[in-house]
Protein backbone atom coordinates (compact mmCIF):
# COMPACT_ATOMS: atom_id res chain seq x y z
CA UNK A 1 0.00 0.00 0.00
CA UNK A 2 1.51 3.30 -0.82
CA UNK A 3 0.59 6.41 0.76
CA UNK A 4 2.16 8.63 -2.88
CA UNK A 5 1.09 12.04 -2.39
CA UNK A 6 3.10 14.18 0.24
CA UNK A 7 1.51 16.49 2.41
CA UNK A 8 2.01 20.19 0.89
CA UNK A 9 0.39 23.53 1.93
CA UNK A 10 0.40 25.57 4.58
CA UNK A 11 2.01 25.44 8.25
CA UNK A 12 -1.78 25.02 9.47
CA UNK A 13 -2.08 21.79 7.62
CA UNK A 14 0.75 20.60 9.01
CA UNK A 15 -0.14 21.62 12.35
CA UNK A 16 -3.44 19.71 11.94
CA UNK A 17 -1.70 16.38 10.84
CA UNK A 18 0.27 16.50 13.60
CA UNK A 19 -2.31 17.19 15.97
CA UNK A 20 -4.94 14.44 14.39
CA UNK A 21 -1.47 11.88 14.71
CA UNK A 22 -1.43 12.73 18.45
CA UNK A 23 -5.23 12.52 18.83
CA UNK A 24 -4.85 8.84 17.29
CA UNK A 25 -1.52 7.76 19.26
CA UNK A 26 -3.24 8.67 22.51
CA UNK A 27 -6.16 6.83 21.70
CA UNK A 28 -4.07 4.02 21.08
CA UNK A 29 -2.86 4.73 24.16
CA UNK A 30 -5.55 4.27 25.79
CA UNK A 31 -6.69 0.87 24.36
CA UNK A 32 -3.24 -0.39 24.83
CA UNK A 33 -3.82 0.48 28.86
CA UNK A 34 -7.20 -0.91 28.96
CA UNK A 35 -5.84 -4.31 27.28
CA UNK A 36 -2.69 -4.11 29.86
CA UNK A 37 -5.35 -4.47 32.45
CA UNK A 38 -7.61 -7.08 30.88
CA UNK A 39 -4.55 -9.09 30.38
CA UNK A 40 -2.11 -8.73 32.76
CA UNK A 41 -4.31 -7.75 36.12
CA UNK A 42 -7.21 -9.81 34.41
CA UNK A 43 -9.92 -7.04 34.83
CA UNK A 44 -12.42 -8.08 32.54
CA UNK A 45 -14.32 -5.65 30.53
CA UNK A 46 -18.03 -4.43 31.43
CA UNK A 47 -20.27 -3.53 29.02
CA UNK A 48 -20.13 -0.31 29.70
CA UNK A 49 -16.19 -0.23 29.28
CA UNK A 50 -16.51 -2.06 26.00
CA UNK A 51 -18.80 0.80 24.52
CA UNK A 52 -16.39 3.61 26.18
CA UNK A 53 -13.84 1.57 24.01
CA UNK A 54 -15.91 1.66 20.58
CA UNK A 55 -16.67 5.05 21.32
CA UNK A 56 -12.78 5.81 21.95
CA UNK A 57 -12.28 4.28 18.21
CA UNK A 58 -15.29 6.25 16.59
CA UNK A 59 -13.67 9.18 17.68
CA UNK A 60 -10.21 8.36 16.67
CA UNK A 61 -11.60 7.09 13.03
CA UNK A 62 -12.18 10.92 12.96
CA UNK A 63 -8.59 11.33 13.55
CA UNK A 64 -7.06 9.35 11.38
CA UNK A 65 -9.54 10.31 8.01
CA UNK A 66 -7.72 13.57 8.79
CA UNK A 67 -4.75 12.30 8.39
CA UNK A 68 -5.58 9.92 5.98
CA UNK A 69 -7.49 12.88 3.48
CA UNK A 70 -6.66 16.42 4.82
CA UNK A 71 -9.04 18.23 7.43
CA UNK A 72 -12.70 18.11 6.59
CA UNK A 73 -15.71 19.27 8.75
CA UNK A 74 -17.42 16.00 8.28
CA UNK A 75 -14.47 13.94 10.12
CA UNK A 76 -14.87 16.76 12.93
CA UNK A 77 -18.25 15.98 13.06
CA UNK A 78 -17.51 12.37 13.45
CA UNK A 79 -15.05 13.03 15.98
CA UNK A 80 -17.30 14.97 18.30
CA UNK A 81 -20.49 12.64 17.56
CA UNK A 82 -18.66 9.87 19.21
CA UNK A 83 -17.36 11.78 22.10
CA UNK A 84 -20.68 13.10 22.94
CA UNK A 85 -21.49 9.43 22.60
CA UNK A 86 -18.92 7.83 24.64
CA UNK A 87 -19.10 10.76 27.78
CA UNK A 88 -22.96 9.47 27.79
CA UNK A 89 -21.56 5.43 28.52
CA UNK A 90 -19.24 7.02 30.71
CA UNK A 91 -20.86 9.29 33.24
CA UNK A 92 -23.50 6.24 33.09
CA UNK A 93 -20.99 4.17 34.61
CA UNK A 94 -19.76 7.20 36.71
CA UNK A 95 -23.21 7.45 38.16
CA UNK A 96 -23.48 3.69 38.66
CA UNK A 97 -20.81 3.81 41.44
CA UNK A 98 -21.67 7.21 42.91
CA UNK A 99 -23.14 6.05 46.02
CA UNK A 100 -20.79 6.78 49.11
CA UNK A 101 -18.64 3.71 49.87
CA UNK A 102 -19.42 2.10 46.27
CA UNK A 103 -15.93 0.80 45.33
CA UNK A 104 -16.23 1.76 41.71
CA UNK A 105 -15.72 -1.17 38.91
CA UNK A 106 -11.91 -2.18 38.18
CA UNK A 107 -8.70 -0.72 39.54
CA UNK A 108 -7.97 3.37 39.96
CA UNK A 109 -5.15 5.12 37.72
CA UNK A 110 -3.89 8.12 40.03
CA UNK A 111 -6.78 7.90 42.11
CA UNK A 112 -9.91 8.00 39.50
CA UNK A 113 -11.67 4.93 37.94
CA UNK A 114 -11.00 4.28 34.01
CA UNK A 115 -14.65 5.15 33.41
CA UNK A 116 -13.81 8.90 34.98
CA UNK A 117 -10.34 9.31 33.22
CA UNK A 118 -12.99 7.95 30.03
CA UNK A 119 -15.05 10.64 30.74
CA UNK A 120 -12.34 13.70 30.84
CA UNK A 121 -10.94 11.93 27.61
CA UNK A 122 -14.11 12.39 25.50
CA UNK A 123 -14.30 15.87 27.05
CA UNK A 124 -10.65 16.29 26.18
CA UNK A 125 -11.79 15.63 22.47
CA UNK A 126 -14.63 18.01 22.33
CA UNK A 127 -12.36 20.86 23.42
CA UNK A 128 -9.90 19.39 20.35
CA UNK A 129 -12.53 19.73 17.92
CA UNK A 130 -13.27 22.93 18.64
CA UNK A 131 -9.42 24.04 18.77
CA UNK A 132 -8.95 22.29 15.25
CA UNK A 133 -11.93 23.20 13.89
CA UNK A 134 -10.15 26.94 14.69
CA UNK A 135 -7.18 26.10 13.18
CA UNK A 136 -8.60 24.43 10.11
CA UNK A 137 -11.08 26.78 9.34
CA UNK A 138 -9.42 27.26 5.69
CA UNK A 139 -8.65 24.33 5.31
CA UNK A 140 -11.93 22.07 5.25
CA UNK A 141 -10.74 20.10 1.64
CA UNK A 142 -10.56 16.80 2.37
CA UNK A 143 -8.52 17.01 -0.63
CA UNK A 144 -7.20 13.61 -0.50
CA UNK A 145 -3.33 14.20 0.74
CA UNK A 146 -1.52 12.27 3.18
CA UNK A 147 2.28 12.13 4.25
CA UNK A 148 4.25 9.30 2.93
CA UNK A 149 5.51 8.59 5.76
CA UNK A 150 6.29 5.38 7.28
CA UNK A 151 4.78 6.88 10.81
CA UNK A 152 1.77 7.79 9.14
CA UNK A 153 1.08 4.32 8.31
CA UNK A 154 2.37 2.45 11.23
CA UNK A 155 0.24 4.80 13.47
CA UNK A 156 -2.75 4.03 11.21
CA UNK A 157 -1.72 0.04 11.13
CA UNK A 158 -1.38 0.21 15.01
CA UNK A 159 -5.21 1.80 15.46
CA UNK A 160 -6.37 -1.09 12.86
CA UNK A 161 -4.38 -3.26 14.79
CA UNK A 162 -6.32 -2.69 18.29
CA UNK A 163 -9.61 -1.93 16.35
CA UNK A 164 -9.51 -5.75 15.55
CA UNK A 165 -7.64 -7.15 18.96
CA UNK A 166 -10.82 -5.46 20.82
CA UNK A 167 -13.07 -7.01 18.04
CA UNK A 168 -11.47 -10.38 19.07
CA UNK A 169 -11.51 -10.07 22.70
CA UNK A 170 -14.88 -9.18 22.65
CA UNK A 171 -15.85 -12.38 21.29
CA UNK A 172 -14.18 -13.86 23.39
CA UNK A 173 -15.54 -12.02 26.50
CA UNK A 174 -19.42 -11.70 24.78
CA UNK A 175 -19.90 -14.73 22.59
CA UNK A 176 -22.16 -13.32 19.48
CA UNK A 177 -24.15 -12.29 22.14
CA UNK A 178 -24.71 -9.15 24.79
CA UNK A 179 -21.95 -9.38 27.57
CA UNK A 180 -22.47 -10.29 31.20
CA UNK A 181 -22.63 -7.33 33.67
CA UNK A 182 -19.60 -8.18 35.73
CA UNK A 183 -17.65 -10.57 33.60
CA UNK A 184 -14.90 -12.44 35.50
CA UNK A 185 -14.15 -15.27 33.29
CA UNK A 186 -13.38 -15.58 29.46
CA UNK A 187 -16.41 -17.65 27.28
CA UNK A 188 -13.35 -18.59 24.56
CA UNK A 189 -10.19 -19.01 25.42
CA UNK A 190 -7.25 -19.73 22.24
CA UNK B 1 -27.26 -7.85 19.42
CA UNK B 2 -24.16 -8.66 18.93
CA UNK B 3 -21.48 -7.09 21.05
CA UNK B 4 -18.32 -7.46 18.59
CA UNK B 5 -20.76 -5.58 15.96
CA UNK B 6 -19.68 -2.32 16.79
CA UNK B 7 -16.12 -3.33 16.98
CA UNK B 8 -15.63 -4.92 14.02
CA UNK B 9 -17.96 -2.48 11.70
CA UNK B 10 -15.41 0.33 13.71
CA UNK B 11 -12.30 -2.01 12.26
CA UNK B 12 -14.14 -2.40 8.74
CA UNK B 13 -14.12 2.10 8.76
CA UNK B 14 -10.26 2.05 9.82
CA UNK B 15 -9.56 -0.77 6.58
CA UNK B 16 -11.28 1.56 4.40
CA UNK B 17 -9.86 4.81 5.46
CA UNK B 18 -6.38 3.47 5.37
CA UNK B 19 -7.42 1.80 1.81
CA UNK B 20 -8.43 5.16 0.91
CA UNK B 21 -12.02 4.85 0.45
CA UNK B 22 -13.42 7.58 2.30
CA UNK B 23 -17.16 7.41 1.20
CA UNK B 24 -17.09 3.57 2.26
CA UNK B 25 -14.87 4.36 5.92
CA UNK B 26 -17.77 7.14 6.89
CA UNK B 27 -20.80 4.62 5.77
CA UNK B 28 -19.22 1.81 8.04
CA UNK B 29 -18.84 4.72 10.80
CA UNK B 30 -22.35 5.64 10.48
CA UNK B 31 -23.03 1.88 10.76
CA UNK B 32 -20.96 1.51 13.70
CA UNK B 33 -22.69 5.10 15.62
CA UNK B 34 -26.12 3.38 14.56
CA UNK B 35 -24.99 0.19 16.62
CA UNK B 36 -23.51 2.24 19.14
CA UNK B 37 -26.81 3.70 19.88
CA UNK B 38 -28.97 0.72 20.28
CA UNK B 39 -26.43 -0.94 22.79
CA UNK B 40 -26.49 2.18 24.65
CA UNK B 41 -29.84 2.56 24.99
CA UNK B 42 -29.68 -1.28 25.95
CA UNK B 43 -27.17 -0.62 28.62
CA UNK B 44 -28.18 2.51 29.76
CA UNK B 45 -31.98 3.12 30.54
CA UNK B 46 -31.66 0.10 33.44
CA UNK B 47 -32.89 1.78 36.83
CA UNK B 48 -29.65 3.75 38.39
CA UNK B 49 -29.65 2.40 42.13
CA UNK B 50 -29.70 5.74 44.08
CA UNK B 51 -32.47 7.92 45.22
CA UNK B 52 -32.79 11.75 44.44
Amino acid sequence: MSFSNSLKGSSSQQWSYTFNMIGVLAICGSLIEAFYYQIFMHELPCPLCQLQRVALTMAGIGMMLNMRFGPSAVHYAIVLASSIAGAAASVRQILLHIEPGDPGYGSDLFGLHFYTWSFFSFLTMMIFCSMMLCIDRNNMTAAFKTAASALTAFVMYLFLTLAAANTVTSIMVCKFGSCPDNPTVYYWKF
Amino acid sequence: MVMMLPFFTAMLAIWFGIRGQRTVAITSWVITFIIYLGWLKYHITDKLNISL
